[in-house]
């Protein structure tokens, strides 16, 4: 090797070192640069899925098109009434939940959210959407989806990566896991997608049941809410089976959300006005707390 | 140098055109990895300097677009810092892979193609492979399943069927900017090549 070539390569590793050290806020001060710059062509792909996607549907009649939209406008009338008095439930839910001083979190905060890219890691199972942190998106922030009469959970926010776009970690992906419980049974554990999801729709393991578990295939799988992260009482997916070992037990679960059909989503957005209640409230009562304990 | 401002602008164009590329469920969810094959194919046509600049250039960019921070558990407990695949771990792999392809260099030089076409595919499914790897270490246990191996063979075979494409284009392209890929003969072999005629 030429003494020139040995000098690009010391200075093409020391250059790689550097940039391996970049700190995390470097990082995604890098990506967000990287996603205004391809925003026009992340944005003109998910048109273009969009539009095959509608080419590969079966092409109907205008009589049958007309038929689809007023049942679609009569559908669309009902869910917004709906909308409407879900709304209101919600607000006067809020409301009474502050009223009580629960200390647990308050009902949740949606914001919905369109898909803009499938799967665009290699190694990972997510998902891009339009909504950032102008949106008020965060990491760690739930992601769900109507399943019947449940909130399907879909996954996670794992990055957030402008002003209008995020990362989604599926559910169908190791990384993302959930404490989740059998329903009508005391069993818990942790459940989780599989490595690479290979697999176009992979189960999900449930990890940790007790050794004697033991529940009929097709019992619901929610998440339990031990960790916090998640809301209890999502929909994760149906039990199929249960293998024993000499420790614990561990369960396959098929998911309850197709995410190869996912179009929109919404967002659990984090309560920040019963967070800095919280907050304020808790120094409060340590105020109120002092002087008892001085008196003792 | 021209030649290598087209070189820049198609390496640019091929991050253009990979968010348009579907991921195939049927194919175990492989895809056609366009930048890692254009890469590739650009590394076999360039000395090793400039193989190393664009290395560094495309593995910032592939990282800046598609890096995800997803941490190991060993993070949380303050053991390690980085992400499961740090950013800038693409750069180290296309500097790799393109330090083995530079090795089929003299082979396509002389306008023989077969083995460059195959490391194109071959050196795009061990990228893929070293990162299953890096991924499996941080998270203990490894798993091979036939998913993963249909999975590294589809995309092999999805940059193989591109890459002739791709050499009869940078081949093209170097006639048009009078560069010089293709000799007869190795005769100059400690020199350096790529000078203009």
């Amino acid at each position: 090797m030429s003494r020139l070539n040995i000098v690009f390569l010391i200075a093409f590793a020391g250059l790689l070192i550097w940039i391996t050290l970049f700190q995390p806020e470097a990082v995604a001060t890098i990506q967000r640069g990287a996603m205004v710059a391809f925003r026009p062509f992340i944005r003109a792909s998910s048109e273009v899925e969009g539009a095959l996607g509608a080419l590969g549907s079966e092409a109907l009649s205008p009589a049958q098109m007309r038929r689809k939209l007023a049942a679609t406008e009569s559908a669309r009338d009902r869910l917004q009434l709906e909308v409407i008095q879900l709304d209101e439930l919600v607000k006067e839910n809020n409301q009474l939940r502050r009223a009580l001083s629960y200390k647990e979190k308050s009902p949740f905060e949606l914001i919905a959210a369109r898909v803009i890219t499938r799967k665009p890691s290699n190694w990972y199972s997510t998902l891009v959407i339009n909504k950032g942190r102008l949106d008020g998106v965060a990491v760690d922030s739930p992601v769900i989806v109507p399943v019947g009469d449940d909130a399907g959970l879909v996954g996670k926010i794992t990055e957030v990566l402008g002003d209008h776009a995020a990362v989604v970690l599926l559910l169908t992906d190791e990384m993302c896991q959930v404490s989740a419980k059998l329903v009508k049974s005391q069993e818990q554990g942790i459940i989780n997608g599989q490595r690479g999801a290979l697999q176009r729709l992979p189960n999900l393991r449930l990890r940790y049941l007790s050794k004697e578990a033991n529940a009929p295939a097709g019992t619901k799988v929610m998440s339990s809410g031990t960790g916090e992260l998640f809301p209890a009482n999502l929909y994760l997916g149906e039990l199929i089976s249960i293998d024993s070992g000499i420790i614990d037990s561990e369960a396959k679960v098929r998911p309850g959300v197709d995410f190869d059909a996912l179009v929109d989503v919404f967002i659990i957005l984090p309560d920040l006005a019963a967070d800095e209640e919280l907050e304020t409230a808790e120094p409060e009562a340590e105020a109120i707390e002092a002087p008892a304990e001085t008196k003792l | 140098m021209k030649f290598f401002g087209v070189l820049i602008s198609l390496i640019a164009l091929s991050f253009i055109l990979q968010e348009f590329v579907p991921v195939f469920y049927w194919a175990y969810g492989s895809r056609l990895l366009l930048v890692h094959a254009v890469f590739f194919a650009i590394a076999v046509a360039v000395p090793f300097p400039a193989m190393l600049g664009l290395a560094l250039l495309t593995g910032f960019i592939w990282d800046a677009r598609y890096h995800l921070p997803i941490y190991p558990p060993e993070a949380m407990q303050g053991i390690f810092t980085q992400a499961e695949l740090p950013f800038g771990f693409t750069i180290l792999i296309f500097g790799l892979m393109g330090l083995m392809i530079q090795g089929v260099r003299p082979l396509f030089r002389l306008g023989r193609w077969e083995l460059p076409v195959f490391m194109i595919g071959l050196c795009t499914t061990l990228s893929l492979l070293i990162e299953y790897l890096v991924i499996s270490f941080h998270r203990g246990g490894l798993e091979i399943p036939a998913e993963l191996c249909w999975k590294l063979l589809m995309t092999a075979m999805f940059s193989s069927l591109i890459s002739p494409f791709l050499l009869l284009l940078l081949n093209r392209l170097a006639d048009r900017f009078r560069y010089r890929i293709r000799m007869k003969g190795l005769k100059r072999r400690y020199t350096y090549d790529g000078d203009a005629i």
